[in-house]
């Protein structure tokens, strides 16, 4: 199938049939999850919830207190797929209160099923979710792999 | 010189498949491109492609191998989408499905229904919030019927022109 979740070094990325995604740092080291492609295979959690569990123990060591969940290269996320944000909102909330972190959803206006997915996600998710919009395609600031150092703020 | 007519033409779209699961996303793309053809404005052509996708995904589940058929019209004229998706079911997943219909049915707030889906169906489980977000995002109404020998039909069906979704503050 080729499906797989890895730790290169200390970066995770998952790569699906049709999709992938990485963990990344911003310019201010924040972290940042990219996600590419199209997630529309029967059953994307069999490799999707690892790859967020994986991710959620290294924001909880680092106390992050946001991640950006960048959609701007995800084409499509089908309901199967949808319900690994589920899980990993579910992640979350099992966390006491102060350890709490923040997705915040990356989408693209040009991706017009994004914005009512991300409706029911926001309902769901409550404060722990976020959401920003942009016009344009990714925006050009260069990032590196994540963590790059330091604990998240 | 001809008059050029503005009555709204509908769009037909049938396909009968053995196993589409490789061109899924190609036909949700196709059937994007068809609404935007046919829907107008706002992103009703969006949320009928992913409606498509989801029905075709749940049939797919029980098809065995066999034929999927999808129906698709849009009617401007009418103010009327309908997408039916047949595939074969046996009676005791007839009648699972059936009663799961039943109950989101009986739950008239679809966003409602979506979150109790959310919240009930476990992280780790394979599937079962497809209808609850075709009926929540793309704003349709699913009924099933009893097709020809063995096969279920998955009917989901409304306006052409929905009123943009507004959730908390959020609008879609």
């Amino acid at each position: 199938m080729g499906d797989s979740v890895e730790g290169r070094g200390s970066t995770l990325r998952v790569a699906g049939e049709k999709f992938s995604a990485e963990v990344l740092s911003g310019l201010r080291g924040e972290p940042r999850v990219e996600f590419r492609g199209t997630i529309s295979s029967s059953n994307p959690a069999e490799v999707l919830n690892p790859f967020v569990e994986a991710v959620h123990a290294q924001l909880v060591a680092r106390r992050a207190s946001e991640i950006s969940v960048d959609f701007l290269d995800l084409e499509f996320c089908n309901s199967s797929g949808f319900k690994s944000f589920v899980f990993w909102l579910e992640q979350i909330r099992r966390l006491p209160e102060a350890q709490r972190y923040r997705l915040r959803f990356i989408s693209s206006a040009g991706r017009r099923w994004q914005r009512v997915s991300l409706l029911a996600l926001t309902s769901f998710g409550g404060e722990n979710v976020t959401i920003e919009t942009l016009s344009t395609s990714r925006p050009a600031c260069p990032v590196r792999p994540w963590p790059a150092g330091g604990a998240q703020s | 010189m001809a008059e050029t007519s503005t009555t709204p033409v509908p769009a037909r779209l049938s396909m009968r498949m053995r196993p589409p699961w490789p061109f899924i996303d190609d036909v949700r793309r196709f059937v994007e491109t068809l609404g935007a053809c046919t829907c107008g404005g706002e992103d009703r052509d969006a949320q009928v492609a992913m409606a498509v996708h989801e029905l075709m995904q749940n049939a797919l589940a029980h098809a065995a191998g066999d034929d999927v058929e999808l129906d698709l019209e849009i009617d401007p004229g009418r103010d009327r989408i309908e997408i039916t998706v047949t595939n074969p079911c046996s009676d005791e997943a007839y009648e699972q499905l059936g009663a799961r219909v039943e109950r989101m049915n009986r739950e008239p707030d679809a966003l409602a229904w979506y979150l109790r889906c959310m919240e009930e169906l476990p992280g780790r489980s394979r599937g079962g919030l497809g209808l609850a977000r075709l009926r929540f995002e793309a704003q349709l109404e699913v009924t099933l019927r009893r097709g020809r020998t063995g096969r279920v039909a998955v009917c989901a069906a409304g306006k052409v022109r929905a009123p943009p979704l507004e959730v908390g503050g959020f609008n879609g």
